[in-house]
């Protein structure tokens, strides 16, 4: 057992270049206009963020809190630029990033995700064991006329969310979705 | 399209759920028409014409199914139960009502009217609450100001546990629960306050109309499971009563309360010769073994804990002064001997209390096979018996804990589709010797899976890595306040001491670390301070998530998940190689995942 455990253990590790992984990537990319949404909610946040630490380093300005040591206590005048330079290029960079790393595919009735950006997440969900199929629509996916297609089965680990497809497109696949699983109906939970 | 994914790779298990592969029997085929007449094996109620299709099946005369039994109601007795139960909480206001008024005659009428209020309210839910079968549903009305009406469609009834708290007990009442599976305790029924007899009857019938269903659905799809815990071919005798079933046999309960119930039991399924088992009856002085689990060790804190809080509550309520309390905590931090004393005695019942406890909860623990269900049954006090329809039994999960490993002692639970509040209700066997408990498990769901194979070393390093890094971060945050505030080094020393113990316990986790695929079954196993080994059918997989956090990527590792719609959902076979790990998904559903792997992984 140890033989093998070695060879696999090479396989995994001299054969890689680590971060690859033997999975081709999903043949459909997701809207372009996605990437506005991903830019608008990170800048969202950003705001969010930077605000937060600039009410934060106000009140340790006031030397409210006064068993912080003294460096940290000065230092406090800072806080916001530090979170604005952590933050921003991440709220830039994480929509393009986004774009690459989101993409999808049904085929041989099997739905195949792949999502994320610094983390990423493989979906594969055989649309036999489908249960649900919701397409929705927040705010900001209305005023861009995009929509997210959520697949469920019985398991939250056997389900997956497509974020970012046009509506046509993401209306289109619901259906597709639907009417397939409905054929296979399967009672497998 | 590259066909179908589902069917075809499925395994043909024993537990062949037949309606989930219809392939399953060689002649499924030639039957996949529902209208081509009944398979050799005969699912008993065939689909009649009409909506009442738990008609009797083929044997005996055939008695139509009464398309509506008579509406019951609970036991009377429950009058007794219920104001006992609420009077605790009626204590309260009512000592209230009494300090207040001063002990007058007029606060006394107050207390009389309150304490004659619960038993009126009593009689009257009990006189507004009828449960009745109609046709293929449980109706459960309650008509107090308006009318509500739970109706329960008995083909969606996964299971039906019975229990009984000591005062049930005392006065031979039960509580029936109805597990719909549809998760959240207001979907499910609950009578509360049947009498045994009749929560025997009840839930004979309600299991024999979800096997009834299960029957007609194998049926219709020309489909029958090979395989004795199957629930097809149910040979059912209806007796002529208002409901079908009687008690099941060798419980020392009085057949139902229909006259003709005595009909002689000949429900066994083709293939099953007895109709009760008892799997495994828990020895009782491997009750021993309970607090190695370290849960029930903290008994005595939760005691007093639960006593200062009780204290508390009682204490505004009986308008002891807040600054007595102070006192009394002021006097005790001044006798610090005795506070050591009371911390020490506490430690010294930990084991005690903590057997003693899990004793009251575990007594007897029993496993049974019984009419494709399995029934686990315990507890000292309130005695609970749980049925799992072996139908949806889908694996198991071993659990052990280190001080477990180390008296080499297992706990069971089974993986049961639609399971609400699995944790609890699952468990097959409590802590028990771990060959003994893989033996019983054998025989309720199936062998263990050995032969792990393990996960590339550089998840050895990530495990020490996640046991040893955050106590050094915490130890030098405790390193920089400490000196500020001296008194910190204690925390230091503690951070750096967990530090350490991190080495052996990282290596630990690394060896628990281990999947594999194997007759149609898969299996993962992770943990050190609880190690878990999940054993599960392949046909339960419903999908797979694989994930890869960006230290993952740079190691080379991934988290394969398998999406299982029963037990927690899912499992994971955390830090696999990348290939090994999208090859292990491969592995179990191969047409799942074929289109998209790339072939040679690059070298």
């Amino acid at each position: 057992m140890s033989d093998r455990t070695e060879r696999r253990g090479d396989t995994a590790g001299a054969g890689s270049l680590p971060g690859r992984v033997p999975l081709r990537p999903p043949a459909n990319p997701v809207s372009r206009k996605a990437i506005v949404m991903w830019l608008l909610d990170g800048l969202f946040w950003s705001v969010l963020l930077v605000g937060g630490a600039f009410l934060l380093s106000g009140w340790i300005g006031d030397g409210r809190w006064s068993w912080l040591p003294e460096w940290l206590a000065d230092g406090a005048g800072w806080l916001p630029a530090l979170t604005a330079v952590l933050v921003v290029p991440a709220a830039l960079a994480e929509p393009f990033w986004r774009y690459a790393v989101h993409r999808w595919e049904l085929s041989g009735d099997v739905v195949y995700a792949r999502s994320g950006w610094i983390d990423r997440q493989w979906t594969f969900v055989p649309v036999s064991r489908i249960q649900t199929v919701d397409k929705k629509q927040g705010t900001l996916e209305r005023v861009l006329g995009l929509a997210t297609v959520d697949i469920r089965t019985a398991s939250h680990a056997g389900s997956s969310t497509i974020k970012g497809l046009d509506y046509g497109v993401a209306a289109a696949l619901a259906e597709r979705l639907a009417q397939r699983a409905e054929e296979l109906r399967d009672d497998a939970t | 399209m590259t066909g179908l994914p589902g069917p075809p790779d499925q395994p043909r298990d024993q537990h062949a759920d037949p309606h989930a592969d219809p392939h399953a029997d060689p002649h499924a085929d030639p039957h996949a028409d529902p209208l081509a007449g009944p398979s050799p094996e005969g699912p008993g109620p065939r689909d009649a014409p009409g909506p009442r299709a738990y008609g009797p099946p083929p044997v005996g005369p055939p008695v139509g199914l009464p398309p509506a039994g008579p509406s019951l109601r609970l036991s009377p007795r429950v009058l007794l139960t219920e104001p006992i139960r609420t009077l605790p909480s009626l204590l309260l206001p009512l000592t209230g009502v009494l300090f207040l008024g001063g002990f007058s005659s007029g606060s006394f009428g107050w207390a009389a009217f309150g304490l004659v209020g619960s038993v009126l309210y009593a009689v009257v839910r009990w006189a507004t609450f009828t449960y009745q079968v109609i046709g293929d549903r449980l109706e459960l009305t309650r008509a107090l100001i308006g009318r509500s009406v739970r109706t329960i469609p008995l083909e969606r009834i996964r299971g039906v546990d019975v229990s009984s708290p000591p005062l049930h007990r005392l006065l031979g009442l039960a509580v029936l629960r109805i597990d719909t599976g549809a998760g959240g305790a207001k979907q499910e029924g609950e009578l509360d306050g049947v009498t045994l007899v009749e929560a025997e009857r009840l839930k004979a019938a309600l299991l024999w109309h979800a096997r009834a269903r299960a029957a007609r659905r194998a049926g219709a799809r020309g489909t029958v499971a090979a395989h004795g815990g199957g629930p097809a071919g149910a040979a059912v005798t209806v007796p002529a009563g208002p409901l079908p079933g009687s008690p099941a046999p060798a419980e020392p309960v009085p057949a139902g309360p229909s006259p003709v119930a005595a009909v002689p039991p000949t429900r066994h399924r083709t293939g099953e010769a007895l109709p009760e088992r008892v799997l495994f009856v828990v020895p009782r002085r491997w009750l021993a073994y309970g607090p190695l689990s370290g849960s029930y060790l903290l008994t005595p804190f939760a005691f007093v804990a639960g006593a200062a809080g009780l204290a508390f509550q009682w204490g505004s309520e009986l308008r002891i002064d807040g600054r007595i309390v102070v006192g009394a905590g002021e006097w005790l931090w001044g006798h610090p001997l005795l506070l050591a004393g009371a911390l020490v005695v506490l430690v010294l019942a930990m084991p005690v209390l903590g057997a003693a406890m899990y004793a009251v909860f575990n007594w007897d623990f029993t496993l049974r096979a019984r009419d494709g269900y399995l029934v686990a049954e315990r507890g000292l006090l309130t005695r609970r018996s749980v049925s799992l329809e072996r139908r949806r039994v889908r694996g198991f999960e071993l659990v052990e804990g280190l001080a477990e490993r180390w008296a080499g002692v297992a706990r069971a639970w089974a993986i049961v589709t639609g399971l609400g509040d699995s944790g609890t209700r699952g468990q097959l066997l409590s802590a028990i010797p771990r060959r003994t408990a893989l033996d019983v498990v054998r025989e309720a769901v199936g062998p263990i899976l050995t032969g792990l194979r393990p996960h590339p070393p550089v998840a050895r390093r990530r495990r020490l890595f996640r046991a040893v890094f955050p106590w050094l971060v915490t130890a030098a945050c405790a390193a920089v306040a400490a000196r500020a505030w001296p008194p910190l080094w204690w925390a230091v020393a503690v951070a750096l001491v967990l530090a350490v113990l991190g080495v052996p316990l990282g290596l630990d986790r690394y060896r628990s670390l281990g999947h594999t695929h194997e007759g149609g079954r898969l299996s993962v196993r992770s943990g050190s301070l609880r190690r878990s080994q999940v054993v599960i059918e392949e046909r339960a997989v419903v999908g797979w998530t694989l994930r890869q956090t960006w230290f993952q990527r740079r190691a080379g590792v991934l988290t394969v998940v398998a999406g299982v719609g029963a037990g927690s959902g899912g499992y994971a076979a955390i830090d696999v190689g990348e290939a090994q790990g999208v090859a292990f998904a491969a592995e179990v559903t191969p047409a799942w995942l074929a289109p998209f792997t790339e072939d040679d992984p690059p070298s």
